[in-house]
């Protein structure tokens, strides 16, 4: 005996079946049509697959090389006097700069305050772009809410929110990492709640054939193919993150980078403005570093990608 | 809600409609499939074989007429869609529970695929990717299995190894099939019945009672091959 079921009318969104398609009828040559070219010669090619991929110089090494040039070129033109020192100074005066901004902490002080805003910016701002992804991409009505505002606030450039904090917030921390939050939160948002309303529908209908709930199917269906996206917006919040520190840090702040770099505007030293610079562009390439280490980790699953 | 009860029949469709805007695809169909019966379901490219088979499989939610159908079902798509973010054995289980590896293991291992256990499904070759798609379902023991032209993507050789497998898993398992197919014999390999689907209703439904294991030779075999195919509006 078999136990039976009496199907009651589920939503199920409807998706066009792959398995509609009509497998195609293999080719078959028409006898009578035979190549007349038989034995007449042809062009030939050989394939070289192994060499295309090989480099003269080992990758990393590759991309030093053009650092090396910049550094070589920014030397050279600081040397003949074309780049005045005004302007900016020579590499060699940078790294003494940098040398006697560490020595003396400055630097080392200036990093942890930045690093800790930006920290708490991100953690606000990635919870919240998140946490609001998650409810307007896993419910329709979610949707309605979050979605609309969402998408309005984002055009707004988070910059020119700068005064209204201030003015609501006072200058301490507060806006700074408020800021930092909000511009950190809408990449995100958009990314995940992009990734989870694109899940393939043949999946999720698979899923459902699986006998798995809807938390199952969230778990194990939707979120998995939502994460790729939620790491690229997890990239660009934190590159948005720095950027908004940068000018959080005008706010009359009292430490951090962007603290360093307006006194040394007021005192004319460009090479203290462009060893900060140089820290930004690290700590962006740090965090570049960790998150293409994430997407190796979890995202293992996909067939490499083939370099052109 | 949906009510329980026990019966011999795993497919049993009272006067189901379902269209597409204003045009019906399944118009009044009657179908009712034994316990352990093996079905073929064969029929005019885009005449609603998959819509029939989504609606048993209970994905249609917007079918009219009484569907009663097995509770323990499983579906095999055309497409394998395995999830490509888990193991091929993590696949197989997903769903089941209380199954783990070995559970998977032994499936796989009935469809000859124990050793890509532990691939990622992107690795997969087409036929493998089927074979695992295939073990998914037999994994949960169903009483109901349904079959979207399961070997469509399958070369002629590999299509006919399939094709025993899957008549050897249901002479083990015995659950009902329901094999969608453009391939009459293929049709005529595996299935006690064969049914012709036109304009939204089955047309012919033809009982298929040569013994098993059923070659070109078995005597019968051309008489139902050309009946089945005159149906289908081709003649040789
Ligand atoms: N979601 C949908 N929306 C609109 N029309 C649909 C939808 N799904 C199927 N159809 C139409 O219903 C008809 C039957 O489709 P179905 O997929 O059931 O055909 P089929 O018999 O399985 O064909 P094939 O043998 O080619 O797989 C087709 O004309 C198709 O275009
Ligand atoms: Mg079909």
């Amino acid at each position: 005996m078999t136990s039976l079921t009496r199907l009651d009318p589920v939503a199920v969104p409807l998706a066009q079946d792959p398995s509609t398609d009509i497998s195609p009828a293999p080719a078959v040559p028409r006898p009578g049509v035979v190549a007349t070219t038989l034995g007449a010669a042809i062009e030939v090619e050989r394939l070289d697959h192994g060499r295309r991929r090989r480099l003269w110089v080992p990758r990393p090494l590759s991309r030093l090389l053009g650092v090396a040039l910049a550094l070589g070129a920014w030397q050279l033109a600081s040397s003949t006097g074309s780049l005045s020192p005004t302007v900016v100074g020579s590499p060699r005066a940078v790294w003494n700069a940098a040398v006697h901004l560490i020595s003396d902490g400055e630097l080392g002080s200036a990093l942890a305050s930045s690093l800790h805003r930006v920290l708490l910016g991100l953690v606000f701002g990635l919870a919240a772009g998140i946490g609001l992804a998650l409810v307007s991409g896993l419910s329709r009505i979610g949707e309605d809410i979050v979605d609309a505002p969402v998408q309005m606030l984002r055009t707004v450039p988070f910059v020119g929110l700068v005064p209204l904090l201030i003015v609501w917030l006072g200058v301490g921390e507060t806006p700074k990492v408020v800021l930092i939050a909000l511009a950190a939160c809408f990449p995100i948002y958009l990314n995940l709640s992009g990734g989870i309303r694109s899940v393939d529908p043949a999946l999720v209908e698979a899923g459902r054939t699986l006998g798995l709930s809807r938390l199952g199917i969230v778990r194990h269906v939707v979120l998995p193919s939502a994460l790729p996206q939620l790491l690229v917006g997890l990239r660009l919040s934190l590159g948005i993150a720095w950027l908004a520190l940068v000018f959080a840090e005008q706010i009359s702040a009292t430490s951090g980078l962007g603290y360093l770099m307006s006194t040394a505007q007021e005192l004319l030293q460009t090479d203290t403005i462009v060893v900060c610079l140089v820290v930004y562009a690290l700590l962006g390439l740090t965090v570049d570093l960790v998150v293409r280490a994430l997407e190796r980790l979890l995202l293992s699953w996909r067939p490499r990608a083939v370099g052109v | 809600m949906s009510a329980t009860v026990k019966q011999a029949t795993a497919v049993s469709l009272n006067g189901i409609s379902r269209s597409f805007g204003d045009r019906g695809i399944i118009a009044d169909l009657d179908l009712e499939i034994g316990a352990g019966e093996f079905v073929a379901l064969l029929g005019a490219s885009g005449c609603g074989k998959s819509t029939l088979l989504r609606i048993v499989a209970g994905l249609d939610a917007e079918v009219t007429g009484e569907v009663v159908v097995a509770r323990r079902r499983a579906v095999s798509f055309q497409a394998p869609r395995l999830l490509p973010w888990k193991r091929v054995w993590r696949n197989v289980v997903l769903g089941v529970p209380g199954a783990g590896r070995a559970e998977a293991l032994a499936a796989l291992g009935e469809v000859m695929l124990e050793h890509r256990a532990g691939a990622w499904p992107a690795t997969l070759s087409g036929g493998e990717a089927q074979r695992a798609a295939l073990a998914r379902a037999l994994v949960r023991q169903p009483d109901l299995l349904l079959l979207d032209e399961p070997f469509g993507a399958l070369d002629a050789l590999t299509r006919i190894t399939a094709q025993q497998l899957v008549a050897d898993l249901w002479a083990k398992h015995a659950p009902a099939v329901l094999l969608v197919t453009h391939d009459v014999d293929e049709a005529l390999r595996l299935a006690d019945r064969a049914l012709v689907m036109a304009e939204g209703r089955i047309v012919h439904d033809v009982a298929v009672s040569l013994p098993r294991p059923r070659t070109l030779e078995s005597s019968g075999y051309v008489g139902l091959r050309r009946e089945l195919l005159a149906q289908l509006g081709v003649t040789e």
